[in-house]
């Protein structure tokens, strides 16, 4: 759905991009991505961490282009992921890739579903590539943010 | 469906509505159905005089196939596809990727019959097989059967470790009902090995 649809069912509000709120989101991405590689912890605490840097950055590919989720509506990851093709340019293969990822974390979060090793590498390597895909999206869209 | 279609008239156009220009003789059907042949051949008629199926007679043998050329076929292949169509569509979706997969099958509450219009098709499998393969592979689906399908993947040892240390995710998987996609329950109970029943002392 286009973002100005997602913005007339109430799904997205407009609000200005704002730099410095950025680079906080930005610095929480990177450091949860860190914290996904800790061997220490479960293999659903480690997805959990990469998960939630894979969603700073699809919340970050909103902001950049002027649109929040709002809170108050239901399935704001399911927003954030399912645009991420029109917000940072994500191809469609890892689009679908991201977007089974959230329904794990439905699972893994709601119901207690354990996480699989080969469920936490590929969110390991999305989280990777789509936080690589967001700082260079942001260099070369938006240099005068100074983000990168 | 059931509100739609008596159980056997449902069994008997899932079979062949779901296998077009395959045909089969009243016996394979009964098989297949787990139905009287009797009670199916009657069934069959009805089905045949209404125009949905086609009859040919092969020396002492009447085969039956789905009619494609009826003008419901097309609506009615795909309710059946729907409610009825998941496993093979799951099998064949996961066919190139079949040398990495040991075993597959749909686990929750599709298997178990409790599914709802918004019940996603939770889908187990065994294997090496890469994780976004397998969601690449069945993403075509999500249109096809109206469904969300939820894979996991897990590595045989991965899965034995856990059934051996009592985990309560395989413990229940292995305990409720499945719809086979590759291997069978026997195969399954092997790889886990045995685990102490529930409530007892680890």
């Amino acid at each position: 759905m286009s973002l100005s649809n997602l913005q007339a069912i109430g799904r997205l509000q407009a609000q200005p991009p704002d730099p410095p709120a950025m680079a906080k989101l930005l610095q929480a991405a990177r450091q949860n991505l860190a914290d996904a590689r800790v061997e220490q912890i479960s293999a659903s605490n480690r997805f959990d961490a990469a998960y939630k840097c894979i969603m700073q950055c699809a919340m970050l590919g909103l902001w950049a282009n002027g649109w929040r989720t709002s809170t108050s509506q239901p399935g704001h990851h399911q927003t954030a992921i399912q645009t991420l093709d029109q917000t940072l340019g994500v191809p469609k293969p890892d689009l679908i890739v991201l977007d089974a990822l959230r329904r794990q974390r439905n699972v893994n979060d709601y119901e207690g579903d354990p996480i699989a090793d080969a469920t936490l590498r590929a969110c390991l390597q999305s989280a990777d590539k789509l936080l690589g895909h967001t700082l260079r999206w942001l260099q070369a869209q938006h240099p005068e943010w100074g983000l990168v | 469906m059931n509100l739609l279609f008596p159980a056997h008239r449902q069994q008997v156009l899932a079979a062949l509505l779901l296998q077009p220009g395959h045909s089969l003789h009243l016996r394979e059907l009964a098989r297949l159905t787990g139905s009287h042949a009797g009670t199916l051949g009657r069934e069959l008629s009805k089905l045949a005089q209404a125009g949905l199926l086609l009859r040919s007679d092969q020396g002492n043998q009447t085969r039956y196939s789905a009619n494609v050329q009826h003008p419901l076929f097309p609506e009615l292949f795909a309710m059946f596809r729907k409610t009825h169509g998941v496993v093979p569509a799951l099998r064949t979706a996961l066919e190139p990727l079949a040398a990495q997969i040991a075993l597959a099958f749909v686990y929750g509450s599709l298997a178990s019959g409790s599914a709802t219009q918004h019940s996603d098709v939770d889908v187990l499998l065994v294997g090496s097989v890469d994780f976004v393969a397998v969601v690449q592979a069945l993403y075509p689906l999500h249109e096809l059967l109206g469904r969300e399908v939820n894979p996991v993947v897990w590595a045989p040892q991965e899965l034995a470790d856990k059934a051996r240390a009592g985990d309560a995710f395989v413990r229940d998987v292995l305990r409720k009902p499945k719809l086979w996609i590759k291997g069978s329950e026997h195969e399954l109970e092997q790889l886990a090995g045995h685990w102490p029943p529930t409530g007892a002392a680890a």
